[in-house]
């Protein structure tokens, strides 16, 4: 990815404020994101809906690289209405590392966290209630790992119920 | 006051009422009866796939080149072919077509080279078993005959 | 503590739903009542999961187009804007002005539709019967132009990455300038049949309460947020598909009940009208297609690119390998986020209520589920 480097008030700001937590301020396709340590995440969101007015969580969602040792890369993606500016914020854990919940700051992620953990199996602590959401309680895995693949799910319920081979 | 009155005389009701009253006229019916009057459907409407053969000939359009079922994002379509030894060119032998998971997207016939294949205007597609709606070649090639009422 | 007795009212739980004719599909709320008020309300959801993020790893970049439509199936061409900008977005391609026109136009008349649909049902829940059939009505008109722009009513699969697939057909500009002279004395109709009624001004105003503080707590977008007061479009704040060259408005109101989601509504739709307008006045001439090429690699790289669908902010979220498939795609979808605000705004309120307040989200369970 062919990244520039971020550079304004925000970032100085978050620099003094932060120092080395935060890894990387860029942009690509002029959307800017930052890369933060995940202990570090739920401060800085903190930091960013007060002092700088980022008052919206628009989403939060992962994504998975299984070949990496910090395998997650949680994606967090905050608005302003003020300054009419979206800024992403990634930061990236290994399976089983628990993230802290930002359900402190934004009431909204309440949803958005359970589909992550439902999806990919991501634990994040200091919050109520984390269940799955979209599935069944009683699913097994979670679906949008990359190692859980659509055409053997199909073929092992196929299997069981109709005791066929799936043509897929 | 005039709240008052509107409250009394019911105003808001026949106000709403009187909207009913006028699309009672004749001419501001807009029911479609269906079975006795068919709909007119758009000349680009993706209905029913439609394997097309040549006018005159009766030979099919299709050239087996696959690209129909490497388009499709569902994978449904299957077509074998067959290597003509004396023209050197292969031959459709045989095209299954499964509409029941065919969601009309127009993929496949963008695809095709040839226009033999097409999603033409039939939209009476139900069938009485699953495996009524896997369509075969000559299913393809004659189009689905439904069933029309007279009144 | 005193024994309770059969006279205190204790805290009943009811289920309502998935099959519920007002639950707009298969949403299951638990409700937790003391008498006839609301304690809380859970929603249960994902009846209605298919695995679009997960279909759309598995497919490449212009197969996962029909899937989008699936989603807010009443709103398809909203949801195929998003994704074709997304793309276009990760590929560094724009369209070209005449296809940005043209898709102005449809996700217009999608708004329209989309509104419209949920005014009938909206209105069929509280009990007024009639909107629905003239709704309905004028629905069919814009399914109509759909139909006989690109094949398909509901599902249209419109667009493609890169422009349109499809020329304008003969006659289309004549349609849709007939539809809006048509449609706007209709809105007053349907404005005469229940704005000033007083048993929808009884069963709104007051309802289902959800202020601007809460509203950006808790991700809520649209018409919710609008009727909340604030004036943020991304039409207006971050304009795409060349919405910037419309005059419009966007229409707000003060309360964030549900008496004034269903006037930001009406207005919208008449706002809708005034863009269509201006659109199909001047439509450029030139290509539809942008240069992307037969296969679509994006290098790599991400993106998040959303867009105003009628239910609130749409967004896409695509990770690309540089493969011809999506590495991550990521749906940020409105009705979602906003169903999650149920809790707070029925809190307090009575069982009746409920109805009105699932209603006023303008949920669609194919986009909430995915
Ligand atoms: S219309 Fe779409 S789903 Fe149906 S066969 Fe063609 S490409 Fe496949
Ligand atoms: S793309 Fe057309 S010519 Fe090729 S196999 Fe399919 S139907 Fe036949």
């Amino acid at each position: 990815m062919e990244t520039e480097p971020w550079e304004d008030e925000l970032t100085r700001a978050l620099k003094s404020q932060f120092g080395d937590q935060i890894s990387e301020f860029s942009i690509y396709r002029e959307q800017k994101f930052l890369v933060a340590h995940p202990d570090a995440v739920v401060p800085i969101l903190e930091h960013l809906k007060l002092e700088a007015g980022f008052d919206y969580l628009v989403d939060v969602t992962a994504v998975d690289y299984p070949k990496k040792e910090e395998r997650f890369e949680v994606v967090y993606i905050l608005y302003s209405f003020e300054r009419r500016q979206r800024i992403r914020i990634k930061t990236r854990i290994r399976d089983g590392q628990e993230l802290q919940s930002a359900v402190s700051v934004y009431p909204g992620a309440n949803w958005l966290e359970r589909e992550v953990y439902d999806m990919f199996g991501i634990r994040f602590s200091g919050r109520p209630d984390l269940r799955r959401i979209l599935l069944p309680d009683e699913w097994e895995g979670h679906p949008l790992r990359k190692d859980s693949s659509i055409l053997k799910m199909d073929q092992k319920w196929v299997q069981e119920n109709l005791g066929i081979d799936s043509g897929q | 006051m005039k709240s008052l009155l509107r409250k009394i005389f019911l105003v808001d009701l026949i106000e709403g009422l009187w909207v009913t009253f006028r699309s009672q006229h004749p001419k501001n019916i807009v029911t479609e009866q269906y079975p006795a009057e068919r709909p007119r459907i758009a000349e680009r409407y993706r209905g029913a796939p439609r394997l097309n053969v040549h006018p005159e000939t009766k030979e099919t359009l299709c050239i087996a080149c696959n690209l129909c079922a490497l388009a499709c994002p569902e994978h449904l379509i299957v077509v074998t072919s067959e290597r003509n030894e004396q023209t050197r060119r292969k031959e459709l032998t045989t095209f299954t077509y499964d509409i029941s998971r065919c969601m009309f997207c127009g993929l496949c016939e963008d695809a095709c080279p040839t226009d033999a294949l097409e999603l033409s205007q039939d939209f009476e597609l139900a069938a009485f078993t699953r495996e009524g709606a896997i369509w075969d070649r000559q299913m393809l090639e004659e189009g689905p005959v439904p069933t029309r009422y007279r009144y | 503590m005193p024994e309770a007795t059969f006279l205190d009212a204790n805290e009943l739980v009811l289920n309502m739903g998935p099959q519920h004719p007002s639950t707009h599909g298969v949403l299951r709320v638990v409700l937790k009542l003391d008498g006839e008020k609301i304690l809380g309300a859970e929603c249960v959801i994902g009846y209605l999961h298919r695995g679009v993020e997960k279909i759309g790893e598995n497919r490449t970049y212009q197969m996962f187009a029909p899937y989008v439509d699936r989603m807010d199936y009443v709103a398809a061409v909203s949801n195929a804007l998003g994704y074709c900008l997304a793309v276009e977005k990760l590929l560094g391609v724009e369209a070209p002005p005449r296809a940005q026109a043209v898709r102005v136009i449809l996700t217009e008349l999608n708004r329209i539709a989309s509104h419209l649909l949920w005014l009938g049902t909206h209105a069929l829940d509280i009990g007024a019967i009639t909107p629905l059939f003239y709704v309905m009505r004028e629905r069919e008109d814009i399914l109509n132009i759909y139909e006989k722009y690109c094949g398909a009513r509901l599902t249209t699969h419109a667009f493609r990455i890169g422009g349109l697939q499809y020329e304008v057909y003969e006659g289309m500009e004549r349609d849709v300038k007939a539809f809006c002279k048509k449609f706007l004395p209709r809105v007053d109709e349907y404005e005469e049949l229940l704005t000033e009624n007083r048993i929808w001004k009884d069963r709104l105003i007051n309802v289902g309460i959800l202020n601007a503080e809460d509203c950006k707590a808790y991700g809520v977008t649209g018409p919710l947020l609008r009727a909340a007061g604030v004036k943020w479009d991304i039409r207006k704040a971050h304009p795409y598909s060349g919405y910037e060259k419309y005059d419009f408005e966007i229409p707000t109101r003060e309360n964030g009940d549900t008496y004034d989601r269903y006037i930001v509504r009406i207005q919208e739709m008449r706002q809708s009208v005034r863009i269509i307008e201006q659109a199909v006045e001047g439509i450029p001439e030139g290509p539809i297609m942008a240069k992307v090429g037969k296969v679509i690699k994006p290098p790599v790289g991400e993106a998040y690119v959303s867009i105003e669908a009628p239910k609130g902010e749409l967004g896409y979220f695509i990770v690309s390998d540089g493969s011809t498939q999506p590495y991550r795609l990521r749906v940020r979808p409105p009705s979602f986020v906003n169903l999650q605000a149920l809790d707070k705004m029925s809190r307090g309120s009575l069982v009746a209520d409920i109805v009105a307040i699932i209603g006023t989200i303008d949920i669609v369970l194919g986009e909430v589920d995915r």
